[in-house]
């Protein structure tokens, strides 16, 4: 009977390891950044045309050390970017003047009128750039889009968020930045 | 929590956009190969054999299940890009893959680290082979000693036997 | 316009195989436990009709296919207008519906054929019985989740298309049969220890009647997994054929334990040795073989395969669990009927050689699962994320592979019970000295690594072991009987095919490992652009770029001429190919001409299609990278240089045909048999 009952027992074990599997869901990219509290790369890329009479022709994320800034990664062919850029720029347009935040197109080669599409589309403020290498991407160790990034007037990362930002999230890690 | 990570496959052309209402054939099939805007046809980079040794051990961040020296996606093609540059600024493997480890965490490795509850997945496998090489060494004595047994004859028994085999005669 | 008769037809056949099903389960359970005659033949027609039944279903999801039906659900989702009539028909098994009906076909028919088959003894009617258990979770599935035939009531003008990987090549036509019939066939054996261990006989009857059905199987499975390599190099674009994905993983289980459980029977027959061992082999084999379609269909662990969602998950984990418990459980129940008093004569021996490399390969499976789980686990303990990829597997499975094909030379020249000290010693004499000599021949030849150097020498060490096993049996006879050795070979050939044909597959082995071996050791990747009209060197070949192409072709295989044919019906255009066509040049001659290619099917996504020159000492393999673009004044390309891979498919072949050698009937032996029955009659 032993036998029996430690044979239900190891069937059990794997069972349940496999429950947890298709609990979890899609879980291989929802990583906590490697980059917490420390010092994030910085990045000169170039801007869209109407951001260039504001910031010139390229952005570069040091010349705004000493702010808190958000970094937003999206793609023209990501469908929660499109969900979640409304509320990316309802939230710039309360805290613009103490917080910046930054758009950055990525894995996304080539796609400008796409990109501008996009820009156009929600009437984003903030500043958006193009990554068109992916390289900023990968020197941030961004899996997928979105991601968001919310750096420190310091330049360390206090938070990354995988998936769509929601205004709650946006809220209470801007927050968390302004301390 | 949603994200999209991009299909290995979607990678690979960055082109095709088929709106299908649109059959007029000659057009469509620009339409399905043309590069955009952007009109730098800079050539891709070409690339050293050392830097797909490397890269055979890094994991594509935004495929499936695929290393960055086998898939397309535009992300790896940076990565090997980027490991081709290193290569030529004289960095070791080592470093090259803590570049990446450092941004993406162990997971971009496809070998998982020698190190804390990761050991496991190495000493397991050896520790299983080896416990069972000792079990069927175990086995082995025992079992060669039960044949090397003598089989226990009755006295009466070989009596018997010898009388029937006479009788058969 | 269109009617649902089709769809309710083919709801309603699968729902009376479901029917049929349960009552052959019924039937064959009383019949067998009343050792009732009358139900237990019931059962065994039962069982034929499901068979029945089961290829109405099908039969009728082909015709909804090749009829572009698109009020059945299945073929609106995966079948397309334009498709080639091929590509329809194996759309049937190209997502998880059909997929999973197919399996549960052909387990219906392996279940009928063995009602019609097998002799009629205590086992059968409980064989039957498990095998109907099994085949009725598979038709209920599809009866209740993932039903093909769900009418939809206003269909769409045409279809998606399968996924475009699977309509890229003509061995979507075969892998995943060759697969099915591999797991399906290893059921039986399963069926049958199950059987053995319910009726309290657990000893040799249960091994000996599957034997045949135990080396099809295992012959299918190898089939199809060397099928899924050399599918995944012709279609993928990345010139490997084997990447330790978790899919893949998954179906190389199975095999290691089949090939163990193939290797371990023979002990048992031989030497009444090794039950409890051999069924829980086979539990194992059949257990894993379910994980796998657990994996694939779950999304579990993510893979490039993994296809299939929502209910079904849970459905094969339930399912899993419940065969898991109830075999292993009865196994544990019944353990006191099932340990062996073993005896060995001595560990040289035969049995000796077998039993370490069942314990070798068990030791690679267990890796190989800890490998693929490993991820979930760490993940369900620390959180942390983590990966295990191709360099683990091939760290851990290479020296144990190395041991195997040591085990595998001596192995077969050592007799049963015990091997003779002076034989052993000079046979292992020549296989050592034929390896160091073809070490120090490659060593020689500029080989200096250390794992290429230490396969060559196995290989030889095994060649020698052939030719000594063929001369250990055909030289003393031709002495004796005084005839030529190549007529005393050519009857031993004809006499032990059981025996020549396990001799051709171990050669079939050698073969692939040493294509594994120098396509893995030796492979040259480089990425490469060339403009158009200049050349560039490659591996001692000169490519050449000559240009663009692109093309677009009908179902039916024609080209359309985009030229006069300005306007493509969306219901004719099957695949749009662009491309570049690259002259490969040697020695100043052409030697082909490649064109790697990117295939849209359709509205689907672009896939890259590579383009292979094939040759006896090694392969170059060209696919498109990066960029590609109407009007680009030059081609970036991945190229692919790989010694030895077609050595592989050429094994992987020979593996096959041994295989089915040593399952023909032996005609003179039959012959023989009656000509001695009839003397026994006189």
């Amino acid at each position: 009977m032993t036998r029996v009952l430690s044979v239900v027992a190891v069937v059990a074990a794997l069972v349940g390891l496999f429950l947890f599997g298709l609990l979890r869901g899609s879980p291989d990219r929802d990583i906590s950044s490697n980059m917490l509290g420390k010092v994030v790369p910085s990045f000169e890329l170039p801007l869209y045309e109407r951001y260039q009479t504001s910031y010139g022709p390229s952005f570069n994320l040091a010349d705004f050390d000493g702010q808190p800034r958000v970094v937003n990664f999206w793609a023209s062919w990501c469908g929660p970017c499109y969900e979640e850029a409304p509320e990316l720029e309802a939230t710039y347009r309360a805290y613009q003047d103490d917080v910046l935040f930054i758009g950055v197109q990525t894995q996304d080669k080539g796609k400008l009128a796409e990109g501008r599409d996009f820009i156009n589309q929600f009437d984003l403020t903030f500043p958006n750039v193009i990554d068109d290498n992916s390289a900023v991407s990968i020197d941030y160790g961004v899996f997928g889009v979105p991601e968001t990034f919310f750096i420190h007037a310091d330049g360390t990362l206090a938070y990354k968020h995988v998936g769509p930002v929601s205004t709650e999230v946006l809220e209470t890690q801007i927050k968390a930045l302004l301390q | 929590m949603k994200q999209e990570a991009r299909s290995k496959e979607q990678e690979k052309v960055m082109v095709f956009n088929l709106p299908s209402s649109f059959l007029n054939l000659p057009s469509r099939a620009l339409l399905t190969l043309l590069l955009l805007t952007t009109l730098s046809y800079a050539l891709t980079q070409d690339l050293d054999r050392e830097v797909f040794n490397i890269s055979r051990q890094l994991r594509c961040p935004v495929c499936v299940a695929e290393s960055v020296a086998d898939s397309g996606a535009e992300v790896s093609v940076e990565m090997r890009n980027i490991v081709q540059a290193q290569l030529e600024e004289g960095k070791s493997e080592a470093e090259i893959l803590a570049y990446f480890q450092a941004r993406y965490g162990d997971w971009i490795l496809l070998e998982p680290p020698k190190r804390g509850f990761h050991l496991l997945v190495w000493i397991l496998p050896l520790a299983a082979g080896l416990i069972g090489l000792v079990v069927l060494g175990f086995l082995f004595k025992r079992w060669t000693r039960a044949s090397r047994q003598p089989i226990e004859v009755d006295d009466a028994d070989l009596r018997r036997v010898r009388e029937a085999l006479e009788q058969s005669r | 316009m269109f009617d649902p008769s089709l769809s309710q037809l083919g709801t309603t056949s699968v729902f009376l195989a479901l029917g049929l099903s349960l009552y052959a389960i019924v039937a064959g359970v009383l019949g067998a436990v009343r050792r009732d005659a009358r139900l237990q033949t019931s059962a065994r027609y039962a069982a034929v009709a499901v068979f029945l039944a089961m290829t109405t279903a099908i039969a009728l999801l082909e015709v909804a296919l090749l009829t572009d039906d698109f009020s059945v659900k299945y073929v609106a989702e995966h079948s397309r207008l334009a498709s080639p009539t091929w590509v329809k028909i194996v759309t049937l098994w190209s997502a998880l519906e059909g997929s999973v009906m197919l399996w549960g076909w052909l387990l219906t028919a392996y279940t009928a054929l063995i009602a019609i088959t097998s002799p009629n003894n205590v086992l059968r009617p409980w064989a039957l019985v498990v095998l109907q258990t099994v085949q009725i979770f598979f038709i209920g599935v599809v009866a209740s989740v993932a039903n093909p035939f769900v009418f939809v009531a206003s269909p769409v003008l045409d279809g998606a298309g399968p996924n475009p990987l699977l309509q890229n090549h003509w061995m979507m036509a075969i892998h995943p049969v060759l697969l099915y019939l591999g797991y399906v066939g290893l059921s039986v054996p399963f069926a049958f220890a199950m059987a053995a261990l319910i009726t309290r006989r657990p000893g040799t009857e249960w091994m000996t009647q599957t034997r045949l059905w135990t080396l099809t199987g295992w012959g299918f499975l190898s089939a199809g997994i060397i099928a899924g390599g050399w599918w995944s190099y012709e279609v993928l674009g990345w010139g490997g054929y084997w990447a330790w994905d978790p899919v893949e993983n998954v179906s190389f289980m199975p095999w290691l334990t089949a090939t163990a459980f193939i290797h371990s029977v023979q002990v048992q027959e031989r030497r009444r040795m090794l039950k409890s061992w051999n069924v829980l082999l086979i539990i194992t084999t059949f257990a894993l073989s379910i994980l796998g379609t657990f994996l694939i269909r779950s999304g579990v662990i993510s893979s490039v395969h993994s296809f299939g969602d929502g209910p079904v998950g849970p459905i094969f984990l339930a399912f899993f669990g419940v065969v898991t418990v109830i075999s292993f459980g009865l196994v544990a129940w019944r353990w006191d009927q099932v340990r062996d008093n073993a005896e060995l004569d001595a560990v040289l021996s035969r049995e000796g050689s077998f039993l370490a490399g069942n314990v070798l390969m068990l030791a690679l499976t267990f890796a190989i699962l800890l490998g693929t789980l490993f991820p979930l686990i760490v993940d369900s303990i620390s959180g942390d994320k983590v990966t295990v990829g191709a360099p683990f597997f091939n760290q851990i499975s290479v020296p144990v592979w190395l041991l195997i094909f040591l085990l595998m030379g001596i192995g077969p020249l050592m007799p049963w019970r015990k091997a003779k000290e002076q034989s052993l010693l000079r046979n292992l004499a020549w296989m050592l000295g034929g390896g160091v000599l073809a070490a120090g021949a490659a060593y020689l030849f500029g080989i200096r690594r250390v794992y290429p150097l230490l396969t060559i020498a196995v290989s030889a060490y095994n060649l020698v072991s052939l030719g000594l096993l063929i001369a250990g049996a055909v030289v003393p006879r031709a002495r004796l009987s005084g005839r030529s050795v190549a007529s005393v070979f050519k009857q031993y050939a004809f006499e032990s095919k059981r025996r020549f044909g396990s001799m051709i597959v171990h050669f079939g082995v050698i073969v692939i490992a040493l294509g594994v071996m120098a396509s893995s050791a030796y492979r040259v990747d480089e990425q490469i652009s060339i403009p158009y009209g200049e050349s560039v060197t490659f591996q001692g070949y000169e490519l050449r770029a000559i240009g663009q192409f692109m093309e677009a072709r009908r179902g039916d295989g024609s080209l359309i001429d985009m030229q006069t044919q300005t306007t493509a019906n969306r219901a004719e255009l099957n695949r749009v190919s662009a491309g570049s066509e690259v002259e490969l040049w040697r020695n100043g001659r052409q030697v082909t001409t490649l064109r790697p290619r990117i295939n849209t099917f359709g509205d689907s996504r672009p896939v890259v299609t590579p383009s292979v020159l094939y040759r006896f000492e090694h392969d170059i393999y060209l696919s498109i990278v990066g960029e590609f673009a109407a009007g680009q004044n030059f081609t970036a390309l991945r190229a692919v240089q790989s010694p030895l891979v077609s050595w592989i498919w050429v094994g992987g072949l020979i593996m096959v045909l041994g295989t089915a050698y040593a399952l023909s009937p032996n005609y003179r032996r039959a012959r023989v048999t009656r000509e001695a029955e009839g003397v026994l009659k006189a």
